[in-house]
């Protein structure tokens, strides 16, 4: 098999201290690519991560950014940029969730999610896009959602700011084809992390009989599919939203 | 700080630099960065291109370009109200313009001219100005 081409690479990936980040952040990096990834509050969680790489031989590094905030992204990106020379690979996974049925929705739990969710894709991704674009190579993967296409109860403002994601990911990917810079989605389902806990323990039964696959999907599965577009074997691949979701029933 | 304080002189001291910074971003040979070639019509230009110019400038001369940074220069201190009006320059904003852009042949000003279409005028000499303007501005603020 031909090398995947991630070694030597750098990678940014945003909230990389749990769940799917942390498992992008180890694949990445256990192909040899120098990763930093950013976490907004959990400072313990991140020690841990870069202390495992650490322990396996392998380049983490680790730096706190609220990616709701447009100057803290950029600041973070140049002083990566500076360290490393490039940037060949942006995940932008950061995101939260404030369920709730739509009258109930307080502002805020309106403005976090789409903040984090759809803000931070633009303040990360407009930081990074000129390094690549003088590069004339690169490859942004955003972490959509299965809740982009399919209706789910209390999901009001999480669902728009994942179907954002995609149509932002088709968009962008036309803007920059010229450079050769790839800009792709992965949408996954309901994935064994602490953010879907509360929809597990809620409709577990429920959510299990729409999955084609009769499981939930582990965070390791979905950064497979990360880990594709960002590797060579996916330079032929722009513009596209790549369902990991156990075949997550149309209703 | 107004263009027509720009020298000849200054121009050509940074133009080298410059054409070969453009010639990268545009994949071009350097000797075809003319001074007063029309990046779009002449280079085939495009607005992509356009940003990687700006983004590899800021690199070579370790300035900031703002976005818009052109047009807002070209605009000086005439009130965007009086510069356009609905996409379209207006007759003192072509004065504007045409003193800004002075290195560019008055026949290559259309009107009416959209504002959408001012980039198509941009020569290397423009990008020359803006380098030297975003140096000064530099300075001043240092």
């Amino acid at each position: 098999m031909m090398d995947s081409g991630l070694s030597g690479k750098v990678a940014i990936v945003t909230g990389g201290s749990r769940g799917i980040g942390r498992a992008i952040v180890e694949l990445l990096a256990g192909e040899g690519a120098a990763v930093t990834f950013f976490y907004r509050d959990n400072a313990q969680a991140a020690a841990g991560v870069v202390a495992a790489g650490a322990e396996g031989g392998r380049a983490i590094g680790a730096e706190q950014v609220d990616v709701c905030d447009a100057k803290a992204c950029a600041d973070a990106v140049e002083r990566v940029a500076a360290r490393t020379d490039r940037i060949d690979i942006l995940v932008n996974n950061a995101g939260v969730i404030r369920d709730n049925q739509l009258a109930a929705l307080a502002d805020d739990d309106i403005r976090a999610v789409l903040d984090t969710n759809i803000g931070g894709v633009f303040n990360m991704t407009r930081a990074v896009i000129p390094h690549m674009i003088v590069q004339r190579s690169g490859k942004i993967i955003n972490l959509s959602s299965v809740s982009a296409d399919k209706g789910g109860r209390g999901q009001t403002n999480y669902a728009a700011s994942k179907g954002a994601i995609n149509a932002f990911t088709r968009s962008l990917a036309v803007e920059l084809a010229p450079r050769k810079i790839t800009v792709n989605a992965v949408a996954p389902g309901v994935i064994e992390t602490e953010m879907s806990q509360d929809v597990r323990d809620l409709a577990g039964e429920q959510v299990k009989s729409r999955i084609l696959l009769r499981r939930y999907g582990k965070p390791e599965e979905v950064a497979y599919a990360v880990w594709f577009l960002a590797s060579r074997y996916a330079d032929y691949v722009t513009g596209q939203v790549v369902a990991v979701d156990g075949g997550f029933k149309m209703e | 700080m107004a263009q027509n304080e720009i020298s000849k002189e200054e121009i050509l001291a940074v133009y080298p630099k410059v054409a070969e910074t453009m010639a990268d971003a545009l994949g071009c040979d350097v000797e075809e960065v003319k001074l007063d070639v029309s990046l779009i019509e002449g280079l085939d230009a495009e607005s992509i291109d356009f940003l990687d110019m700006v983004f590899r400038l800021e690199r070579a001369f370790k300035i900031k370009i703002p976005r818009g940074k052109i047009v807002e220069n070209a605009r000086g201190d005439l009130p965007e109200a009086e510069f356009e009006q609905k996409g379209i320059v207006t007759e003192k904003g072509l004065a504007q313009l045409k003193s800004y852009l002075s290195e560019i042949p008055a026949e290559r000003f259309k009107t009416p001219m959209k504002v959408a279409d001012i980039p198509r005028l941009f020569t290397p000499e423009t990008f020359c100005k803006l380098v030297i303007s975003a140096q000064r501005e530099a300075k001043a603020a240092a």
